[in-house]
């Protein structure tokens, strides 16, 4: 039906967009970043933040301040957030919601499981898991020697259940197979996600489409980027890529025969929309990184969601621009503490 | 002349003292700044993978160390130190266990070389797909490993070298006091 979006959206979303839009406009201005750079100690960050949307979040905080702790406080505020959205929500926005937190899911199974092998105490790991991917049935992870057991015995309740059909084997989860696993699950996952999206039609799949394709693809780039010189082979690389991507199929096919940078930067010449971004990485240790290029164009798009009504993206968008924004702080912060500023403005606006 | 031996002797020492000294200067400037590097390339890659992905939840609280510091003597009786990867020793040491092993069982083994495996990359502890930035940290705590070292030894030899002098100066006092 024609502007079916327009006529029913707010019926159920209504509030919750408005509420989204009202937290967007609470982001950090360039003139607040500019009053971050200048701070000298972290003390000085954490009262300039107060003037911002972030309040007094740090005030219980313990002397003396460190970065790892302003972190963990800003994931805190926007998990609250996000459980406030996620807690209003109808269907299919709470369905939606579900699929943003598997992400966040996975990464918490891996460090879980990875930590198990550093013989990490269970307690320690599930401090720092990231507050947005929680579930109930976190503690037992660490029990599990091989993918299928922990599929069956602890997160088949989840979920993350779906997303372990390419996964099951018997290895023992050593660093070379936790790394696989995080890969093929984050590809099922970013590939279900798509389709529900894509299911979902109207304007949130014009709007989350792109997006997740654009993620999709740069997953791709970063694992081959990140597989140079590794125990990985190309076939084993070329089953972590996720499909649901413009690479798909012949950018894939030859991505998986790359060997080195400038053979990646031969297969992007056929793509219109990654090789300005892949002309734009500087050489060595002087510009920016692939990494960088990649997380600027994503906020481009994320930007621009808000430029169109009635659609579940905004929420989407505007978790990653915050996450952005985190980044920014901490790396802000990471400088003002380690007294080496020459890079401090190598933040991302977020306009 | 003696004196003037003892003289000569002197200004190459001092020569060489100076030398020593400058080329500490330009190691330490330089293991500062491998340090400082090193901490920003782990900050960049905080940036990319994520604040909690690097960080005390990825490694053991014990661990073995990959390189160790050896020291030995020099012609002139000073210490010198050199670094040494740690998995170069071990062979030697797995043949006596081997026999105590086949006594205490009372079996006839065939003693197997045991397949010494090399000793695992630190960088694997933050997974196989790592960002450029962190292999990158590793290599400049490499190189100021190495630099540090290097600084251990000079500085040794810059502490013989002054107490070299100092003797030489004594001497050379000495010989002007008799020959007055």
């Amino acid at each position: 039906m024609l502007g079916s979006a327009e006529l029913c959206f707010n019926v159920d979303h209504g509030y919750l967009e408005g509420l989204v839009r009202g937290c967007k406009a609470g982001l950090l201005t360039q003139q607040d970043y500019l009053n971050l750079v200048q701070c000298e100690t972290l003390e000085d960050l954490k009262v300039h933040l107060q003037t911002t949307d972030y309040g007094n979040f740090l005030a219980n905080q313990t002397n003396p301040l460190t970065v790892s702790k302003i972190d963990t406080e800003m994931r805190r505020k926007l998990c609250g957030e996000f459980e406030y959205f996620r807690n209003h929500s109808l269907e299919p926005l709470s369905t939606f919601f579900t699929y943003m937190t598997c992400g966040y899911m996975i990464d918490n199974v891996i460090l879980l499981v990875s930590g198990a092998l550093q013989k990490k105490s269970v307690r320690d790991l599930l401090g720092r898991c990231h507050p947005l991917g929680r579930f109930s049935e976190m503690e037992a992870v660490n029990i599990a020697d091989t993918p299928s057991d922990l599929f069956h015995a602890v997160l088949v309740e989840t979920p993350l259940a779906p997303f372990f059909q390419d996964c099951m084997s018997e290895n023992t989860l050593d660093e070379l197979n936790i790394e696989v696993l995080r890969n093929k699950l984050y590809k099922s996952y970013l590939e279900a996600f798509y389709n529900f999206c894509k299911d979902h039609g109207d304007v949130t799949a014009e709007i989350m489409c792109p997006i997740l394709e654009f993620e999709a693809d740069r997953r791709a780039f970063i694992i081959t980027l990140n597989s140079f010189g590794t125990e990985l082979s190309k076939d084993a690389r070329e089953a972590l890529y996720p499909t649901c991507g413009q690479l798909y199929p012949e950018g894939l096919r030859l991505l998986a025969q790359a060997e080195d940078f400038e053979q990646m930067k031969r297969v992007v010449d056929h793509y219109g929309v990654y090789k300005p971004l892949f002309e734009a990485v500087g050489d060595g240790s002087g510009g920016k990184s692939l990494e960088d290029v990649f997380y600027e164009h994503e906020v481009k798009m994320n930007v621009l969601a808000f430029t169109r009504q009635f659609h579940c993206g905004v929420f989407y968008a505007y978790t990653k621009l915050r996450e952005q924004e985190m980044r920014n702080i901490v790396w802000i912060a990471e400088c003002i503490s380690q007294r080496h500023r020459t890079k401090i403005n190598s933040y991302i606006p977020i306009p | 002349m003696a004196a003037a031996d003892l003289r000569a002797e002197l200004d190459s020492l001092l020569l060489q003292l100076l030398w020593d000294l400058e080329e500490l200067e330009s190691k330490r400037v330089a293991l500062n700044a491998r340090v400082e590097e090193g901490w920003l390339s782990l900050s960049k890659a905080r940036y990319a993978m994520g604040a909690k992905s690097v960080g005390p939840l990825q490694y053991a609280s014990r661990m073995e160390p990959q390189v160790c510091v050896c020291t030995s003597e020099a012609q002139n009786g000073l210490q010198k130190f050199r670094v040494v990867r740690a998995g170069a020793q071990s062979p030697e040491e797995v043949g006596p266990r081997e026999a105590a092993l086949r006594r205490r069982k009372g079996l006839t083994r065939i003693p197997e070389p045991e397949v010494f495996s090399a000793s695992p990359n630190p960088l694997n502890w933050f997974g196989i797909l790592v960002p450029h930035s962190l292999r990158q940290a590793q290599a400049s705590f490499q190189e100021g490993l190495q630099l540090a070292v290097d600084m251990a030894s000079l500085q040794i030899h810059i502490n013989w070298g002054r107490s070299q002098l100092r003797g030489l100066q004594e001497k050379l006092k000495q010989l002007e006091l008799g020959a007055a």
